[in-house]
């Protein structure tokens, strides 16, 4: 049997320590978001932040955000925009991708070459006319902007997967589509579209997380506080904790914004890992 | 079916699954981007149409601008810090949970990617919270120490403060570069390993011989990436925990462009910021590409 792993205790202590320390790092500022949600504004100041929440817990802090600083209308704003632009996002980049995997045409490289590069160029660039395009077309202040730019900003990414993943799917099958006489639509919608659901998932599940999150691209698109999104708020709360203090509600509303992913998370972590990593392999 | 029919119909086919993910793209991606370029050879203050051509004013200006030179600083020192410091933890956890024999790795490998998932906004307001001077985390433990409390103001300096924003950008990094390593390191053959520890090869050298030159491939792309990253997306942090200050000594170009544009109203010379970044991105990438080229291993 071959010998593997760490065999001297000293060091295999250590490692473990360290990473054991590094699993507290991570998942202490989530549970530590959640009891000082609880706390009162007080019990901040008691210069102990690791301490328990007292008794009783302030579960008002959650609606409170909820209501008066409006984070219920911000979570209807965040998932309409959220589903739409993924949801826009993966038709326009699906079937993109369909045909670059699939059919040779004259500058079908170039296109995907388009695509893949634009991953290259900093998006900071499009921030400045991105708000005056939107601006002149009305779109400023509105979901259907936020949805629009954000399916764009979705398309290389998603194409870039989803052109690998019907490259990887048999040709026999769309061969047996078409001799029993399917169109092309015929072709992609029933036999390749519902074949490629586990690709079309993992391109979902990262945009959904990218765009849930998405904070600079909102600032600058929306100023109107009825059409923000969570990030956005979340950005304008913490300006304005420097004049009044509601750290309790803060929290709340940080707690808020994460649930949601770690749901996803919890439910779709695999997909999720290789998804995001699979972007960075260009 | 004649041919010539099938043809167009095919025609037709390709082009209605391709024109209009290529209209959306362009207007809502292209056009912006190339506006950008042309955009940071005006004068502009945004409030009127009128735009002033001045050529390369804007970057004649930026050469002068100290504050340019401090946010390019500033990039660098954050692409330094990111790469060394991410690459590091991130490598070490990704041997330690594929190649030490260790028990639960896979959940150490769900936790770890959690900060991943959460949005750079929360991080920020997290990692502020820890810095507070009041009722921050950092000064509260190091009271314990202390008979007086604590109220270093973390964020406040008006050197080094850079520093302070190297710790959450490192710790939120950590996990997305170590799945991808763990995913390059679990692809090597384990014939390569076992023939090593035939030769007598520990694991420092076991690491050394296979694990980095058969990794090397992913450990450039990580670091490509971290430095793209970091010089396009860096700023959000920034903007959150310091908004580029105090007195600009944190400012990044990615903020400092925010700042120019839309809260100084200068849209030209914010737009020329944005060159710079896309011109620094590129040559960076060519740079890194050049130096990181060697020691590639094919496996066969």
């Amino acid at each position: 049997m071959m010998k593997t792993g760490i065999n001297n205790p000293i060091l295999k202590t250590l490692f473990y320590a360290l990473l054991i320390i590094w699993g507290i790092s991570v998942l202490y500022p989530l549970l530590w978001t959640l009891l000082d949600a609880l706390k009162d504004n007080g019990q901040f100041f008691l210069h102990s932040p690791w301490a328990l929440p007292n008794l009783p817990l302030i579960w008002e802090n959650f609606s409170y955000v909820w209501d008066k600083y409006n984070f219920g209308a911000y979570f209807v704003n965040s998932l309409i925009v959220t589903a739409g632009s993924t949801v826009l996002g993966l038709i326009l980049a699906a079937t993109t991708a369909y045909v670059l995997a699939r059919y040779k045409f004259r500058g079908s490289g170039g296109l995907y070459l388009l695509y893949i590069s634009s991953m290259m160029i900093p998006f900071v660039l499009a921030l400045i006319p991105l708000f005056f395009l939107m601006n002149s077309m009305q779109l400023i202040n509105t979901k259907i902007g936020l949805i629009m730019v954000y399916a764009s900003s979705i398309l290389a990414f998603g194409i870039f997967v989803l052109v690998g993943f019907f490259k990887s799917l048999p040709k026999e099958l769309e061969e047996a589509a078409i001799t029993d006489g399917a169109s092309h639509y015929g072709t992609f919608f029933r036999v390749m579209l519902p074949l490629s659901q586990p690709g079309l998932i993992t391109v979902a599940i990262v945009n959904i997380l990218n765009i849930w999150n998405e904070y600079i691209v909102g600032t600058v698109l929306v100023n109107d506080p009825k059409q923000y999104t969570i990030p956005v708020e979340i950005g304008v709360m913490q300006a304005e904790m420097q004049y009044r203090t509601e750290w309790g509600p803060l929290f709340a509303g940080l707690f808020i914004s994460i649930v949601p992913v770690l749901i996803i998370y919890i439910f779709f972590q695999r997909r999720i890992a290789s998804g995001i990593t699979a972007g960075a392999i260009k | 079916m004649n041919s010539r029919t099938e043809k167009r119909q095919r025609n037709l086919f390709i082009a209605s699954f391709i024109l209009p993910t290529l209209l959306f793209f362009g207007v809502f991606t292209i056009y912006p981007v190339v506006q950008g370029l042309y955009y940071s050879f005006f004068d502009w203050s945004g409030m009127s149409n009128k735009k002033t051509f001045i050529g390369f004013d804007n970057f004649k200006d930026m050469f002068h601008d100290p504050i340019v030179w401090r946010a390019i600083g500033n990039d660098y020192f954050l692409v330094a810090g990111k790469v060394i410091g991410i690459m590091a933890i991130a490598t070490f956890f990704a041997v330690a949970l594929t190649r030490f024999g260790f028990k639960m790795t896979g959940f150490f490998r769900s936790i770890f990617f959690i900060p991943n998932v959460i949005s750079v906004v929360v991080i920020g307001v997290l990692w502020n919270f820890i810095y507070n001077p009041q009722i921050g985390f950092l000064n509260a433990f190091l009271s314990l120490f202390t008979k007086e409390q604590v109220t270093i103001t973390w964020l406040g300096f008006t050197d080094h403060t850079i520093w302070m924003l190297l710790p959450p950008a490192v710790w939120a990094g950590i996990g997305f570069y170590m799945i991808l390593l763990i995913a390059a390191i679990q692809s090597i053959p384990a014939s390569y390993y076992e023939a090593a520890c035939i030769e007598g090869a520990g694991q420092w050298r076991q690491f050394r011989s296979v694990t980095v030159p058969l990794v090397w491939e992913q450990i450039k792309v990580s670091v490509l990436n971290i430095m793209m990253t970091t010089l396009n997306g860096s700023f959000v942090i920034v903007w959150i925990m310091t908004e580029g200050g105090p007195d600009n000594s944190t400012q990044v170009m990615g903020s400092y462009l925010y700042q120019m544009a839309f809260r100084q109203f200068h849209f030209g010379y914010g737009a020329s910021i944005g060159f710079i970044i896309l011109i620094l991105s590129l040559a960076t990438t060519i740079l890194l590409q050049r130096l990181m080229r060697h020691e590639a291993v094919e496996m066969s």
